[in-house]
C-alpha cells in the first residue's frame, strides 16, 4: 500500500492580482522503499506540493483542498493539533531547501537534530541529544558535531545535519526539497548516497523534489514532471526519460548538456506562465511546439499574438493589413473589426489565407475552427479547449491531446 | 577594536571602584551623608590636598588639638573670703603652643570647652564656672578672646565657641578682637565693623592695616603660638576639657563642600550609585522592549498592533517633565524613580527595531523547518528568535546605561532624587546651589562631572564596540 497518496490536491494563494494556482488537482502516491522525484522548473509548485503536504500554510492561503492519505488515513480531517502530533515528523518529514538556512545560527547541531524529539516526546535534553548522537552518526558524521554550531560546518555536514533531522522521529516519508542544490557536485554525490543508502536501511520513502534532472534519475524509482502547478507526465523513471510522453518532458531533457555530443541543448522559448491567470486548455500550450487544435488558444491569447511585433516559435512576422483591433467575445471567439476603407469580407479573406498558409508552422494558427462574416466584423471561432487529463499505459501517464487518440507518442 | 578595550578598562575601573569603595568609606558613611555632626572634622570648601604641589604654598591641613595635647596647670584650694565662708576652688590653666608654618591663614577655628562641675547652680550669683581665652602670637601679642562664665545650668557642659561665626557663643570674640585691634592703634575704631572680622584671619595675620582684609590680602605671622584657656570652678573636682581644630584650607584627594563632606567618598560611592541604576534601568527597560519587539514581530496581527500603537504612544511621552512632577509630589527614593523609570521604558524604540528585525528572521527557513517539526510559536520565539536578536541587544544595552545615568543625573541636579544618596547629579545640583564656580570651587563640580562623563564614555565605547561585532559592515579594517 501506498505510504502516501495524494488525490486532487489544490493549493491556491491569495495575492492582490487574484489566486496564485500554485498546485491545481495533483494527485500522486509514492510506496514504500520508493522514491518520487517531483521535478520541474523553478516556480512550477513543486515547493508547494511539498508544504501543502506538510501544511505548512501562510496566512494568504485561498484554498486548500483534495486528500493527503498517509498509510490510507486522509489526514485532511485532522485539527491543527492532531496534525502537528501525529504528521508532522512522526509521518512526514522535511529537509529543506538550502541546507546552509535551515539550521538556527544560535544552537550546537546536536541539540537541533534532539528538538523534534524534545517536541514531541516528553524526553530529558540529554536522552535527547544522545539519540541525536546516533543519528548523527548514521548519516555519516564524526561525534563531535554535535557539540559544534552550524557555522562551524562545511555545506555537505550541514546537509547531513540537517538529513539526520529530518530522521530522527523515524518517519515514514521525508520530503527532499532541493536537498543538494546548493552544494558541488562531489558532495551531491556523496549525499545522494547517504539518502540512497539509508532509503535501503530503513522502510523510508523519498519525495524528491528537485529540477536537476540528472540527480533525479540518480535516485527515483518514479518521476513527475510538474508544469505550472499540474503534473504534466507522471512514470517509472525508465520509462519517462526513455520515451517521454509529453512535450515538456521532452524538451526538458533535451535541455540538458551531454558531454562529447554534437546536439547543442535546446531550450523551450517563452516563459512559465503567470498562476494567477494560467492558460487555458492545455497550461502548456503557448510554448508547445505541437500545439494543435484541442491544446486550448483562447481568444485573448490569440489577440495579443497577433497584434504582437515578433511573432512566436519559428514564424515569420505575420502581418494583417486590414484589420482596425480585435477583441473577444468570449474564450473562444475572437472579433475583428476591418480598418475603414477595407470591407468586412476582404478581412475575412485575409484571415483565412493567412491560417491556410501559415497552418503547418505556425501552431497557434491551427486552433481556428471557422472564419465567418457577420455584423460588419469578422467572427473567428477557435476550438474549444480542455484541459487534458492524464492518460497512458499502465503506470506511464502523461497529460497531452496529442495521446489521445490511441496513445500515439509525438515522436513516432 | 581598540576603543572597546578602552571601554572595557573603564568598565572594569569603575566595577573595582565599587568594590573599593566600601572599604574606603563603607556604607555607614553613605548613611551619614544628609548629617552634619559626621562631617564636622573636616574643613568647609576644601581644595584637594594635591593642588600644593601646582601652587607650591604649604597650604594647612587641619589641626585638631585633643584634651590629651594641652599642657594643665590644676590648683584646688579651699579659701575663707571676706565674709568668712569658706570657698572651694580650682584653677585650671591649660595651654597648647603650636608652630604654625602653613602659608596660608587656617579657614575656621573651633573651640570646644567642656566642663565638669558638679554642686553648684547658676542660682547663686558668682558661683558659674569662668573661663578666660586668650592667643599668644608670635610678635608677644596676647589677645584676650573671652572671658566669661560657663553659661547654662547645666553640670556637665560642652560649649562651643566657633569663632568664625558671628554667632551663639563666640559672640563676643569679635568685639574682643576689634578692641585688640583698635587698641593697638593700626585701624580706627570706626572703620572695623564687627561683621567684617574674620577671627581665623585676624588672628593669624600680621598687625598691620591688611590685618582685617580677608585672606588673599592680609599678611599672614608665621611663628609660634599659645593658646591659653583659664577656668575657674567653685568645687575642689571641676574638670576642664578643652578641644580646638583649627581647619585647614586643603582635604583629601577631591576635597570637600559646603557640608564639610568628603567628596571623594561622594564621588566614589556615586560610581555604584551610578552604575546600579543605569545597569538595572537599562537591562529591564531593553530586555522589556526587546521581548515586546518580538512578539510583536512574531505573533503580528492585533497583537502587533496593539503593542505598536503602545509604543508610538510612549515615545512621544516626555519622560523627564513626567519625572520631575513625581519626584515633586513624592519626593521618591531611588529604587522608586528607577521603578518609574522602567515603567515608562516598556516599550520604546527597541520595540520597533527588534520587531523589525524579527519580521526577517522569520522568514528565515529554520524558523519554516521548526514549525514544520511541530515546534509551539513561543518554543520558536524564545529558543530560535530571541537568541538571534540578543546579541544586538547586547550592544543596546551598553549604549542605554549612560542615559539612565544621565537621567537619574538631571533629577538630582534639580535636587530631585534621593536625598539620602551621593549621587553624582545631586553633588553637581548642590555645587551649583551653593555658587560653586562663583567663589571657584571648582573641584565640587569637576569630579562628579568626571564621574558622569568617564562612566558614560565608557558604556558608549563598549556598546560602539558590540555594534561593530555584530554589524560586520562598521568592522575596522
Amino acid at each position: 500500500m501506498a505510504i502516501l497518496d495524494i488525490r486532487h490536491l489544490r493549493y491556491y494563494y491569495r495575492t492582490r492580482r487574484g489566486a496564485v494556482k500554485a498546485v491545481d488537482d495533483v494527485s500522486f502516491s509514492i510506496d514504500s522503499g520508493k522514491t518520487l522525484a517531483l521535478v520541474g522548473e523553478s516556480g512550477c509548485g513543486k515547493t508547494s506540493t511539498a508544504t501543502a503536504i506538510l501544511r505548512l500554510l501562510p496566512r494568504n492561503v485561498e484554498t486548500y483542498e483534495g486528500q493527503v492519505l498517509i498509510d490510507g488515513q486522509d489526514v485532511m480531517a485532522y485539527d491543527a493539533d492532531e496534525f502537528r502530533r501525529k504528521v508532522r515528523w512522526r509521518g512526514i518529514s522535511m529537509v529543506f531547501q538550502g541546507a546552509m538556512n535551515a539550521l538556527s545560527p544560535t544552537a550546537r547541531c546536536g541539540l537541533q537534530v534532539a528538538e523534534p524529539l524534545m517536541v514531541h516526546y516528553d524526553v530529558e535534553k540529554e536522552e535527547a541529544i544522545e539519540a541525536a548522537r546516533a543519528e548523527l552518526k548514521s548519516v555519516g558524521l564524526p561525534d563531535y558535531v554535535a557539540e559544534r554550531y552550524p557555522h562551524e560546518l562545511s555545506g555537505g555536514m550541514k546537509q547531513r545535519v540537517v538529513i539526520a533531522m529530518a530522521l530522527i522521529m523515524k518517519p515514514r516519508l521525508v520530503i527532499l526539497d532541493e536537498p543538494t542544490s546548493a552544494l558541488d557536485v562531489m558532495t551531491q554525490a556523496n549525499i545522494i548516497n547517504l539518502l540512497k543508502r539509508l532509503l535501503h536501511e530503513t522502510g523510508l520513502a523519498y519525495l524528491f523534489i528537485t529540477h536537476d534532472l540528472g540527480l533525479a534519475s540518480e535516485l527515483a524509482n518514479d518521476v513527475a514532471i510538474m508544469y505550472a502547478g499540474r503534473i504534466a507526465e507522471i512514470g517509472p523513471a525508465t520509462d519517462v526519460y526513455r520515451s517521454p510522453q509529453h512535450p515538456y518532458t521532452q524538451k526538458l531533457i533535451q535541455s540538458v548538456p551531454l558531454l562529447r555530443s554534437e546536439i547543442a541543448p535546446e531550450f523551450i522559448p517563452g516563459a512559465p506562465p503567470d498562476l494567477t491567470n494560467p492558460p487555458l486548455g492545455c497550461r502548456f500550450h503557448p510554448r508547445c511546439p505541437y500545439a494543435f487544435e484541442p491544446c486550448g488558444w483562447s481568444s485573448s491569447e490569440f489577440a495579443s499574438i497577433l497584434g504582437e511585433e515578433v511573432p512566436p516559435a519559428g514564424a515569420e512576422k505575420i502581418h494583417i493589413s486590414h484589420v482596425a483591433k480585435f477583441g473577444t467575445k468570449d474564450p473562444w471567439t475572437l472579433v475583428a473589426s476591418p480598418s475603414g476603407e477595407t470591407n468586412v469580407s476582404a478581412l475575412a479573406s485575409e484571415l483565412r489565407d493567412l491560417a491556410a498558409r501559415w497552418r503547418a508552422s505556425v501552431p497557434f494558427l491551427r486552433a481556428i475552427d471557422d472564419i465567418r462574416e457577420g455584423d460588419g466584423r469578422v467572427i473567428v471561432k477557435l476550438h474549444q479547449g480542455r484541459s487534458p487529463e492524464l492518460i497512458g499505459r499502465d503506470s506511464h501517464r502523461a497529460a497531452c491531446w496529442l495521446l489521445q487518440d490511441g496513445g500515439t507518442t509525438v515522436g513516432e | 577594536m581598540k576603543s572597546g578595550i578602552v571601554g572595557f578598562g573603564i568598565l572594569a575601573s569603575l566595577i573595582a571602584a565599587s568594590v573599593v569603595i566600601p572599604i574606603y568609606a563603607p556604607y555607614d558613611v553613605v548613611r551619614q551623608w544628609s548629617s552634619v555632626e559626621y562631617w564636622l572634622e573636616n574643613p568647609r570648601w576644601a581644595a584637594p590636598e594635591w593642588v600644593t604641589i601646582f601652587t607650591g604654598k604649604n597650604e594647612p591641613r587641619t589641626t585638631v588639638f585633643d584634651p590629651s595635647s594641652f599642657r594643665y596647670v590644676i590648683v584646688r584650694d579651699t579659701i575663707v573670703d571676706q565674709n568668712g565662708r569658706e570657698v572651694n576652688l580650682t584653677f585650671i590653666t591649660a595651654t597648647r603652643r603650636f608652630l604654625w608654618t602653613y602659608d596660608n591663614f587656617p579657614s575656621e577655628i573651633s573651640l570646644y570647652i567642656k566642663a565638669f562641675f558638679p554642686g553648684n547652680t547658676s542660682t547663686e550669683p558668682g558661683s558659674s564656672p569662668l573661663v578666660s581665652i586668650s592667643l599668644r602670637r608670635p610678635d608677644n601679642q596676647t589677645v584676650q578672646l573671652l572671658g566669661r562664665a560657663v553659661p547654662g545650668p547645666e553640670f556637665n557642659r560642652t560649649t562651643t565657641y566657633h569663632l568664625s561665626s558671628s554667632t551663639g557663643a563666640a559672640e563676643s570674640v569679635f568685639g574682643n578682637i576689634r578692641k585688640w585691634v583698635t587698641q593697638e592703634g593700626v585701624l580706627p575704631s570706626d572703620v572695623v565693623a564687627e561683621a567684617d572680622i574674620l577671627p581665623h584671619v585676624a588672628l593669624f595675620a600680621r598687625n598691620d592695616t591688611a590685618q582685617l582684609n580677608p585672606a588673599r590680602s592680609a599678611h599672614l605671622l608665621q611663628g609660634q603660638y599659645e593658646l591659653r584657656i583659664e577656668y575657674v570652678g567653685f568645687s575642689l573636682n571641676d574638670t576642664l576639657e578643652p578641644r580646638a581644630r583649627l581647619y585647614g584650607t586643603v582635604f583629601g584627594l577631591m576635597g570637600t563642600d559646603e557640608r564639610r563632606r568628603d567628596l571623594l567618598t561622594g564621588v566614589l560611592w556615586g560610581a555604584p550609585i551610578a552604575m546600579a541604576f543605569g545597569s538595572a534601568a537599562a537591562i529591564v527597560v531593553v530586555l522589556s522592549q526587546t521581548i515586546l519587539g518580538a512578539l510583536s514581530g512574531w505573533y503580528r496581527g492585533p497583537v502587533d498592533e496593539a503593542i505598536q500603537r503602545f509604543a508610538d504612544l510612549y515615545l512621544i511621552i516626555p519622560v523627564l517633565p513626567i519625572l520631575i512632577i513625581i519626584a515633586l509630589l513624592y519626593r521618591p527614593s531611588i529604587v522608586a524613580i528607577l521603578f518609574v523609570v522602567v515603567a515608562f521604558g516598556i516599550v520604546g524604540s527597541t520595540t520597533k527595531v527588534v520587531r523589525s528585525i524579527v519580521l526577517q528572521i522569520r522568514e528565515e527557513q529554520f524558523i519554516e523547518a521548526a514549525q514544520s517539526y511541530g515546534a509551539s510559536r513561543i518554543r520558536i520565539l524564545f529558543r530560535y528568535i530571541l537568541p538571534r536578536v540578543m546579541p544586538y541587544t547586547f550592544a543596546l544595552v551598553a549604549l542605554n546605561v549612560p542615559i539612565y545615568i544621565f537621567l537619574e543625573a538631571s533629577l538630582s541636579f534639580l535636587g530631585l532624587g534621593d536625598p539620602t544618596l551621593p549621587t553624582w547629579g545631586s553633588i553637581i545640583g548642590q555645587a551649583y546651589t551653593g555658587s560653586a564656580l562663583t567663589y571657584g570651587f571648582w573641584w565640587w563640580v569637576a569630579f562628579p562631572t568626571l564621574g558622569i562623563v568617564y562612566t558614560a564614555v565608557g558604556f558608549a565605547l563598549v556598546g560602539y564596540a558590540f555594534d561593530k561585532v555584530i554589524n560586520p559592515r562598521l568592522r575596522e579594517e
